[in-house]
C-alpha cells in the first residue's frame, strides 16, 4: 500500500490522491519493526541528473558580477603601481581570511616629483657650498664631516618621502572600504567602513596637473563612526566611484540573498 | 692689540655640535628602522623586503657618521 510520509496531518479515512512521486515511500509494515535500513526515497529522473544548484547559479552570478567589475578597472601596469587590481601579494593585518582585495591604491605618482626634484638639488648643494667664501675657513675633516652629514639628511628626506607614500595606502575588498595612513613617519592612522554603511561618494579633480593626469580626491561618506573617508590623489577618480557603486550593489544582492558574512 | 685665538674654542664647539647633530639623525634612523617594521606588518606588499633593507642600511650609514664624529681627531 502507497502511504504518505507524513501521516500527522491526515485523517484515517482520508483518500490519497495526487501526492508527488518524490515523496511517496514504499512500506509494508514498520522498518523498525523488521529490522530493516531506511526507506528509499524515490526521486524523479529530472532531480537525479542534476548538475547545478541554485547555490551554484548564484556563484556564477556574482563572479560574472566580480569580473564586470574587474573589467571597469583594467589590469595592472606594474607592482609599483599607483592603483594595483586583485594585487597578487598584497595583504593587510586586519585583513578577514575570506576577504578579498578588489582594489589598492596609492596616491598618483606625481605627487612625487616635487620631493624628488627637491632631492636631486639638495645632491648638489655641497657642490655649490664649495664657492662660498665662510666653507673654506672650515677644517677640512669637518667638511668631509659636513658633506656625509648633507647626504645622510638627504638620504633620510628620500626614504621618509618615499615611506609615505609607499605605507600611504588606499583599499577596496569586497567587504570594506580601508585607508591607511603613515605621515611624517610619526603619523599613522588607520580607518575602515564596511561598503553597506557608505552613503555618498564624490570625486574631485582640481588643477593642471590632476586634470591632464586624471587623479583626485575621492570622499566617502559613511553611516559609520568615522563620518569620512577620504581617497587623497588617487589615479582614476571616476573608476573608483563606478567600482564603489558596482560593490554597494552587490553587497545588497548579498543581504537579499542572505549571503552576508 | 693681539686678538685671543679663538680657533681651539671654534674646535670644540664643531665637535659638540658634530656630535649632537649625529647623535639627533642616529635616533631619527632607529625611529625610522621602528615604523618601518610596524608598517610592514601592517601593510605585506611586494617591495617590503627591500624597504626594510634599505631602513636598516640607513641606520647603520647614522651609526658610522655617529662613530666618526667621535673618532676623527
Amino acid at each position: 500500500m502507497t502511504r504518505a510520509k507524513d501521516l500527522d496531518t491526515v485523517a484515517p479515512d482520508d483518500v490519497i490522491t495526487g501526492t508527488n512521486p518524490s515523496v511517496l515511500v514504499e512500506t509494508k509494515t514498520s522498518p523498525l519493526d523488521r529490522g530493516e535500513e531506511k526507506p528509499i526515497v524515490k526521486l524523479p529522473n529530472n532531480q537525479k541528473n542534476r548538475s547545478k544548484t541554485p547555490k551554484d547559479v548564484v556563484d556564477e552570478n556574482m563572479a560574472a558580477f566580480r569580473q564586470k567589475v574587474y573589467d571597469v578597472l583594467g589590469k595592472t601596469s606594474h607592482p609599483l603601481s599607483s592603483f594595483l587590481v586583485k594585487p597578487s601579494v598584497f595583504k593587510f593585518r586586519e585583513q578577514d581570511d575570506l576577504e578579498e582585495i578588489i582594489l589598492v591604491m596609492r596616491p598618483h605618482w606625481f605627487t612625487n616629483v616635487s620631493w624628488i626634484l627637491t632631492a636631486i638639488f639638495m645632491l648638489f648643494v655641497p657642490t655649490i657650498a664649495r664657492f662660498l667664501p665662510v666653507w673654506s675657513g672650515v677644517p677640512l675633516m669637518y667638511q668631509m664631516l659636513g658633506i656625509l652629514f648633507w647626504y645622510m639628511i638627504t638620504l633620510a628626506f628620500v626614504l621618509e618621502n618615499f615611506l609615505s607614500w609607499y605605507f600611504d595606502v588606499y583599499i577596496i575588498t569586497d567587504e570594506r572600504v580601508v585607508d591607511i595612513e603613515f605621515k611624517n613617519l610619526l603619523d599613522k592612522k588607520f580607518a575602515e567602513a564596511k561598503i553597506t554603511m557608505i552613503q555618498d561618494v564624490s570625486s574631485r579633480v582640481a588643477g593642471i596637473s590632476q586634470t591632464m593626469l586624471n587623479y583626485g580626491d575621492v570622499r566617502i561618506q559613511t553611516a559609520a563612526e568615522i563620518p569620512e573617508i577620504c581617497f587623497e590623489k588617487v589615479p582614476n577618480p571616476d573608476k573608483v566611484i563606478k567600482v564603489l557603486q558596482m560593490m554597494r550593489q552587490e553587497e545588497e544582492q548579498e543581504a537579499i540573498d542572505g549571503r552576508v558574512r | 692689540m693681539i686678538l685671543p685665538d679663538f680657533s681651539g674654542y671654534l674646535i670644540i664647539l664643531e665637535r659638540i655640535f658634530a656630535f649632537v647633530g649625529t647623535g639627533l639623525y642616529l635616533i631619527f634612523a632607529i625611529v625610522i628602522v621602528k615604523q618601518v617594521s610596524m608598517m610592514t606588518k601592517n601593510v605585506n606588499d611586494k617591495f617590503n623586503g627591500m624597504v626594510i633593507f634599505f631602513s636598516y642600511i640607513h641606520l647603520a650609514l647614522a651609526v658610522f657618521l655617529m662613530l666618526m664624529s667621535i673618532i676623527w681627531p
